[in-house]
C-alpha cells in the first residue's frame, strides 16, 4: 500500500497504519485484511476481531487528528470509514465469504441466489401453492407452511455449519475448488434465506 | 417492457391450469425452476399407453407473465402429439409464437425443459414397470 514509503519522513515502505519510524498516520490500505493486519483466513475469531476493532477505532479516530496536517485528517477519516466497513464485513460469516471470494477474483455470489436447488424444487413448489392458498384466505394451509418454515430454518442452520466447515477446510489447504464449493453453499444459503423470509411474510400478512 | 397480446391472453386466460395425480402411471410430471428469476413450473402430461399420444396436459407456474404464458402454450401444443413429436418442440417456437423479448427467452427454455422432464418422468415410470 505505502509503496513509496512514509509520506512524512520518507521511511521505507511497510504494511502498517502508522509509520514505524516517525509514528505518522499513513494512507490506509483498502484491503480489509491488510488494513486490520489480519492473516487472510476465512475462519475469523469474531470476539478478537471486535477487540481489535475497538482498539483501532480509538487509534485512528478523527478527534485525535483535529490539529493534525490536512493529510493526517484525511487519512484518519479514510481509515475510520474503511475500519467500519471492514469490521461489519468480516464479523459476519456470509458477508466475509462474499468479500473473500470477490477478492480472490471469483464472480461474486448472489448471481444465482434465486436458482432453485434441485432437491428443493418440489418443496418450493408446494410452499408457493400453500402461500397462494393462504393469501386467498385458506387458513388450512397455515400449519403446513409453519412446518415448512421450521424445515427451511433448520436447513439454513445446516448450511451455516457447512460453511463453517468449508472455511476451516480452505484455511488449511487454500484450494481453489473449496472456494467454488463455498460459492455454491452461499448461493444455496441465500436461496433458503429468501425462502424463509417469503414464508415468514406470508404467515404474518393479513 | 410490455407484454405481447398473446402473452397477455395466456396470462389472463391460462389454458390447462391444474394437476393430475402424479402417481398415476400414465402421467408424467416435469418440475423445473428458472435460475434467472426463481420461477417454478410444473407441467404434467397424460399419455395414452397404447398409442403413446399425449391426450391431456396441465400446468401450474409460479412466476412472471411470460413464464405462465410459455407453459400455458406448451400444454396446448403437446396435446395430441406423440412423445417424440412433443420432444421436438423447441423453445424458439415458443419465443416466436409469443413474441418474447430477449430478456424473457429463459421462460421459453423453462417450458421446453418442463416438457422434456415430464416425458422423462413418464418414460421412467413406463420402463420401470418391468414389461
Amino acid at each position: 500500500m505505502n509503496a513509496a514509503g512514509c509520506w512524512k519522513c520518507g521511511g521505507e515502505p511497510h504494511d502498517s497504519l502508522f509509520c514505524k519510524f516517525c509514528n505518522t498516520l499513513l494512507p490506509p490500505a483498502t484491503d480489509y485484511y491488510r488494513f486490520l493486519g489480519l492473516e487472510r483466513r476465512l475462519d475469523v475469531d469474531v470476539p478478537a476481531l471486535q477487540d481489535h476493532y475497538y482498539r483501532l477505532s480509538r487509534l485512528v479516530h478523527p478527534d485525535r487528528f483535529q490539529n493534525g496536517t490536512p493529510n493526517e485528517r484525511r487519512f484518519s477519516l479514510d481509515a475510520t470509514a474503511i475500519l467500519n466497513d471492514a469490521y461489519r464485513t468480516l464479523r459476519d460469516p456470509v458477508a466475509r465469504a462474499e468479500y473473500f471470494l470477490r477478492e480472490e477474483g471469483l464472480e461474486p455470489p448472489g448471481q444465482n441466489t434465486r436458482r432453485v436447488p434441485p432437491e428443493l424444487l418440489e418443496e418450493v413448489f408446494e410452499v408457493n401453492t400453500a402461500l397462494e392458498e393462504l393469501r386467498g384466505g385458506g387458513e388450512s394451509a397455515r400449519p403446513g407452511l409453519e412446518a415448512a418454515l421450521a424445515r427451511f430454518r433448520a436447513l439454513r442452520g445446516e448450511l451455516d455449519a457447512d460453511l463453517g466447515a468449508l472455511f476451516a477446510l480452505y484455511d488449511r489447504g487454500r484450494e481453489r475448488d473449496v472456494l467454488m464449493k463455498i460459492r455454491g453453499a452461499l448461493d444455496r444459503r441465500s436461496f433458503v434465506s429468501n425462502l424463509v423470509e417469503e414464508v415468514e411474510e406470508g404467515l404474518t400478512a393479513r | 417492457m410490455s407484454y405481447s397480446e398473446k402473452v397477455l391472453d395466456h396470462y389472463n386466460n391460462p389454458r390447462n391450469v391444474g394437476s393430475f395425480d402424479k402417481n398415476d402411471p400414465t402421467v408424467g410430471t416435469g418440475m423445473v425452476g428458472a435460475p434467472e428469476c426463481g420461477d417454478v413450473m410444473r407441467l404434467q402430461l397424460k399419455v395414452n399407453p397404447e398409442t403413446g399420444v399425449i391426450e391431456d396436459a396441465k400446468f401450474k407456474t409460479f412466476g412472471c407473465g411470460s413464464a405462465i404464458a410459455s407453459s400455458s402454450l406448451a400444454t396446448e401444443w403437446v396435446k395430441g402429439r406423440t412423445l417424440d413429436q412433443a420432444l421436438a418442440i423447441k423453445n424458439v417456437e415458443i419465443v416466436n409464437e409469443l413474441s418474447l423479448p430477449p430478456v424473457k427467452i429463459h421462460c421459453s427454455v423453462l417450458a421446453e425443459d418442463a416438457i422434456k422432464a415430464a416425458i422423462n418422468d413418464y418414460k421412467k415410470k413406463r420402463d420401470g414397470e418391468g414389461r
